[in-house]
């Protein structure tokens, strides 16, 4: 049988590759493993591999862009089609209802290779049960990097052997799961192994799944629930009109506990609820700040800055440095440079625990926070000691614009050393940053806000920026962070300091 | 006089607008500036067009193919004043159906020109001069479409007609010239054909229906050449001159070469519809017209709250249908309720014979989208019941997506295609699969049988009958 091989999930944010370069030519033969073919992203290039062994079909020609997901290549497994069923009587089929006929190919299922910085991934969750049969491109497990959640769909038909178990984390190129392919669908028949078992099993799941009829759709899009929260009982789990005129927008399970909400106070006011599901991005983010919360000593020192000189500095030459660099003249670079140098006196600031060891860097990668509509994304400037302003500036502006576009690579948002955030931008006044792992540090800047204070003995009015750093106590000492923060302080009250390295 | 809901025009999406908005319980009226209900559908389209056409086919039917069947008849001929005349009853038939479902539903009809006074009153001034108001909540316009003249040759409605002249001829053309191959040119132009006139198209794109399928357009037009009609495609008409009674037509290919002269004695332009608008008073209420058509939302409402537009005065295709579903859409939309329309499952019909009906996606359409794609087609030639009614013209194409094996879009040319389409319409609404049509029993022996083959040829290229 053909194993179809597609474009790989290789990062978040990229949604089509081009074929660089076939290494092998259509009808060769391949060995498992073997690099096949060279592909491009936007952001890196990459190879592949050949998922099993047998006879090249080139489907995808040089050049041309693809999307992920999509069929690349197939590989016909030469010999195994032929084979008769060695496995089949040692094969216990879980599934009462009917026998696929084992091929004796076996598909073994190793973790793919899905960005460049990522070494390991964990399996998050079994989709289907071990002894399952499975089709082609069913998603069989959910697995996760510590940048973003993937789907692994089954790359052949046949009968799931789990190897990895939940939670369990695997290198790239782990095995995760064997599968003992069978030849064809239980049900369809003959040459339609190309289409889709069009189910006379309503728990398929389709291309069709949850979507309503005419009349389901109008009834629950005036109950005001989305076809997705639905379970479609139809052919190939289509919502059926039934099916709408049941569905409930409040979850049964949730009645119980209102019991213990406070009575319906009878008012004019709607009292609407609505129930999304979160997004795999959500969800990782979540379970890493509570992480950090749990597995750091994480606490926060506090400072103000008086922010004129910066403040002077820049309306006197802003001007100048827009016509000369194209590129406006922020606070950024005066953060990230004073940070920078702040680092180089207190370089545990900038380190990070890797198990019972300190990784110290020389070097100053500094992740900045950008609020994206997707949610919150740290790229990272790279080397930023050894960038001048103007080039720090552009850094953010092309990092900032490629967030929200949604386009960071994976390899754009990996490896800082040290973070940088900006609640000020939406007001806040103060705040204590969580700190983005392994990274020991991260701090936050805030609003500028006119404060009266008092320079030599006199109450003046001045522009006034509290300064927070969030540090992990367990490598960092509070000496060291309260004098980087100082520091940091003192660089940006007297900018010349940042020349001298005094 | 005080209304929730005022409908201005009459036509199938007005008229079913004032029907589902008085089945909702608002106090509606229908504003009509013609004697008759019904629009340009029930007077001067789409029923009086199949009115003929089917006395076309009864004629072409008993002068060629009864002598096969074993009927023999002396040399009929054709008695254009009866036909116009019976097409005459059909229409009133129809239209009174109408004015009997306005009194059933309580709807009341006031019949004149309605114009905007403010965005809540409408002033309906009747053929005597008599003048009406009416205080409204909401308004609904449907007052639809006008064919649209060549800009050098307006119509004279006696040589250079328009659909609605076609449609009351007192004789038999000698020679038709008929300036446009698309819906109305194709429909009226077989007519005409099949009673006897010869029948010239000049059109400017290089197919016939360009809007359609390619397949369609190119069988339509191998159909049209058998009938006897002469086509020159991609040409540009330049002149259009009407001398008593003869109309010369001047053309030249629009990518060079020599150019034609056409002498007939009727010209039928039928290069396509305008909305019409006149007389309503659209600027006392600031809505501006976009290319004649009113600008609306998504859910059909213009600029002003409480004014909706409907059918071929909005955008869209021009079609009977497509006004019905926007007008039920508009008044359930009133009602709180939460309908949808998928325009790109409303189907598009051709009443030639044999018909043209289509719904979905061209494959020029896939094509473009880059969108992986599987063809299945079946004959009707292959057709038991098609041989058994010598009706072997035509085909369906079925194209269905290359991996979920979705069907992407139903196209048909054949006997009874019209009727055919809405099993497209419907395997699509609910997202089938070209194997799940093929898997569904389907009477033998019928055209649809046709359908079912055309999905086996485009799951897996297994039609049992070819």
């Amino acid at each position: 049988m053909a194993l179809q091989v597609k474009v790989p999930a290789v990062g978040e944010s990229i949604s089509e590759v081009t074929i660089a370069n076939w290494l092998k030519k259509d009808g060769d033969t391949v060995q498992l493993d073997e690099v096949i073919a060279e592909l491009e992203s936007d952001k890196a290039t990459f190879e592949l591999t050949a998922q099993s062994a047998g006879v090249l079909k080139i489907v995808k020609q040089q050049g041309e862009t693809v999307p992920i997901g999509e069929v690349i290549c197939e590989i016909e497994s030469n010999g195994q089609a032929t084979q008769p069923a060695k496995t089949q009587s040692t094969t216990p089929v879980s599934t009462g209802q009917s026998t696929p006929k084992a091929t004796g190919g076996v598909k073994e299922m190793k973790v793919p290779a899905v960005g460049e910085s990522i070494t390991e991934v964990t399996i998050s969750t079994w989709l289907k049960k071990d002894g399952d049969v499975v089709q082609i491109d069913d998603i069989i497990a959910e697995v996760e990097s510590d940048k973003a959640t993937f789907e692994l769909p089954a790359e052949a038909t046949g009968i799931l052997r789990i190897v990895a178990k939940e939670k369990e984390t695997l290198p790239i190129g782990g095995l995760i799961c064997k599968i003992e392919i069978t030849d064809g669908a239980p049900v369809s028949s003959a040459k339609s192994s190309s289409t889709p078992a069009t189910s006379n099993n309503s728990g398929d799941k389709t291309y069709a799944a949850g979507h309503p009829s005419p009349a389901a759709a109008k009834i629950l899009d005036e109950k005001g629930i989305q076809s997705s929260q639905v379970q479609g009982t139809g052919v190939g789990g289509r919502i059926t009109k039934d099916d709408a005129q049941k569905a409930q927008s409040t979850p049964a399970k949730t009645e119980n506990k209102s019991a213990a909400t406070p009575p319906v106070i009878a008012s004019g006011g709607t009292r609407g609820e609505r129930r999304e599901k979160m997004t795999s991005l959500r969800k990782t983010i979540a379970k890493r700040l509570v992480s950090v919360k749990n597995e750091t000593a994480m606490l926060t020192t506090f400072n103000e800055v008086d922010m004129k000189p910066v403040m002077d500095l820049r309306s006197r030459y802003k001007d100048q440095f827009k016509e000369k660099y194209g590129v406006g003249l922020g606070f950024m670079s005066f953060f990230a440079k004073a940070v920078c140098a702040a680092l180089k006196e207190f370089p545990a600031v900038n380190a990070s625990i890797d198990k019972d060891e300190v990784i110290f860097h020389d070097y100053c990668d500094i992740s900045i926070a950008v609020s994206t509509p997707r949610g919150l994304v740290v790229p990272v400037i790279r080397n930023a000691e050894s960038l001048s302003f103007n080039q720090i500036e552009s850094e953010v502006v092309r990092l900032a614009t490629r967030g929200r576009d949604g386009k960071l690579s994976i390899e754009e948002m990996t490896g800082g050393t040290f973070s940088i955030t900006n609640g000020g931008v939406f007001g806040s006044m103060l705040s204590t940053p969580i700190l983005n792992p392994p990274q020991s540090a991260i701090l936050g800047m805030h609003n500028i806000v006119e404060r009266a204070v008092v320079k030599n003995g006199e109450v003046v009015v001045r522009p006034i920026m509290y300064l927070a750093l969030s540090y992990d106590h367990r490598i960092v000492d509070g000496r060291e962070s309260v004098s980087f923060l100082v520091r940091v302080k003192e660089m940006l009250e007297d900018p010349g300091r940042l020349i001298l390295g005094v | 006089m005080q209304y929730n809901v005022t409908v201005i025009g009459s036509g199938p999406g007005g008229y079913v607008a004032a029907i589902r908005c008085a089945q909702l319980g608002f106090k509606t009226a229908i504003i009509e500036k013609y004697d008759t209900l019904g629009g340009t559908c029930l007077n001067v389209g789409c029923i009086p067009s199949k009115a003929l056409l089917d006395s076309s086919e009864h004629f072409i039917n008993a002068k060629e193919h009864f002598a096969e069947h074993g009927i023999d008849i002396p040399s009929p001929k054709v008695n254009i004043g009866q036909m116009i005349k019976r097409k005459g009853d059909v229409v009133k038939a129809n239209v009174d159906g109408i004015a009997f479902l306005m009194k059933k539903n309580k709807i009341d009809v006031h019949k004149g020109i309605g114009s905007f006074v403010d965005k809540n009153t409408i002033k309906v001034t009747s053929a005597d001069g008599k003048e009406t108001t009416l205080t409204t909540e909401k308004v609904i316009i449907a007052t639809g479409s006008k064919p649209t003249p060549l800009p050098f040759a307006p119509f004279d409605k006696k040589r250079i007609i328009s659909s609605t002249e076609a449609l009351e001829l007192k004789e038999v053309p000698k020679h038709m010239i008929v300036i446009g191959g698309g819906v109305i040119g194709m429909e009226l132009g077989s007519v005409y054909a099949r009673i006897g006139s010869k029948v010239t198209v000049v059109e400017f794109l290089d197919s016939l229906i360009p809007t359609m399928d390619g397949t369609l357009g190119k069988e339509l037009q191998k159909i049209a050449k058998k009938m006897g009609m002469d086509l020159f495609l991609g040409h540009k008409v330049t002149a259009v001159e009407s001398k008593g009674n003869e109309v010369i037509v001047k053309a030249e290919p629009k990518n060079g070469g020599n150019a034609i002269e056409l002498k007939g004695d009727y010209c039928l332009v039928s290069i396509g519809r305008r909305p019409y608008t006149d007389g309503l008073g659209l600027d006392k209420v600031g809505i501006d017209t976009v290319k004649g058509q009113i600008p609306v939302d998504d859910h059909l409402k213009t600029k002003v709250d409480n004014i909706y537009a409907i059918g071929d005065v909005v955008r869209g295709a021009m079609l009977a249908h497509k006004a019905e579903e926007e007008g039920v859409f508009v008044a359930e939309k009133l009602a709180g309720q939460k309908p949808h329309i998928h325009y790109q499952l409303i189907p598009g019909v051709v009443y030639t014979w044999p018909e043209v009906a289509s719904v979905g996606y061209t494959e020029e359409q896939l094509k473009e989208q880059g969108r992986a794609y599987k063809v299945g087609s079946f004959p009707y030639k292959a057709l038991g019941r098609a041989r058994a009614s010598m009706d072997t013209d035509g085909l369906v194409k079925i194209l269905a997506d290359k991996q979920s094996d979705e069907i992407l879009g139903v196209h048909i040319i054949g006997a009874r295609a019209a009727d055919m389409i809405a099993a497209g319409v419907t395997a699509m609404e609910f997202r089938a699969s070209a194997e799940d049509v093929a898997r569904m029993s389907h009477a033998h022996p019928t055209y649809m049988e046709a359908v079912k083959e055309a999905c086996l040829a485009a799951t897996a290229n297994r039609a049992i009958h070819m």
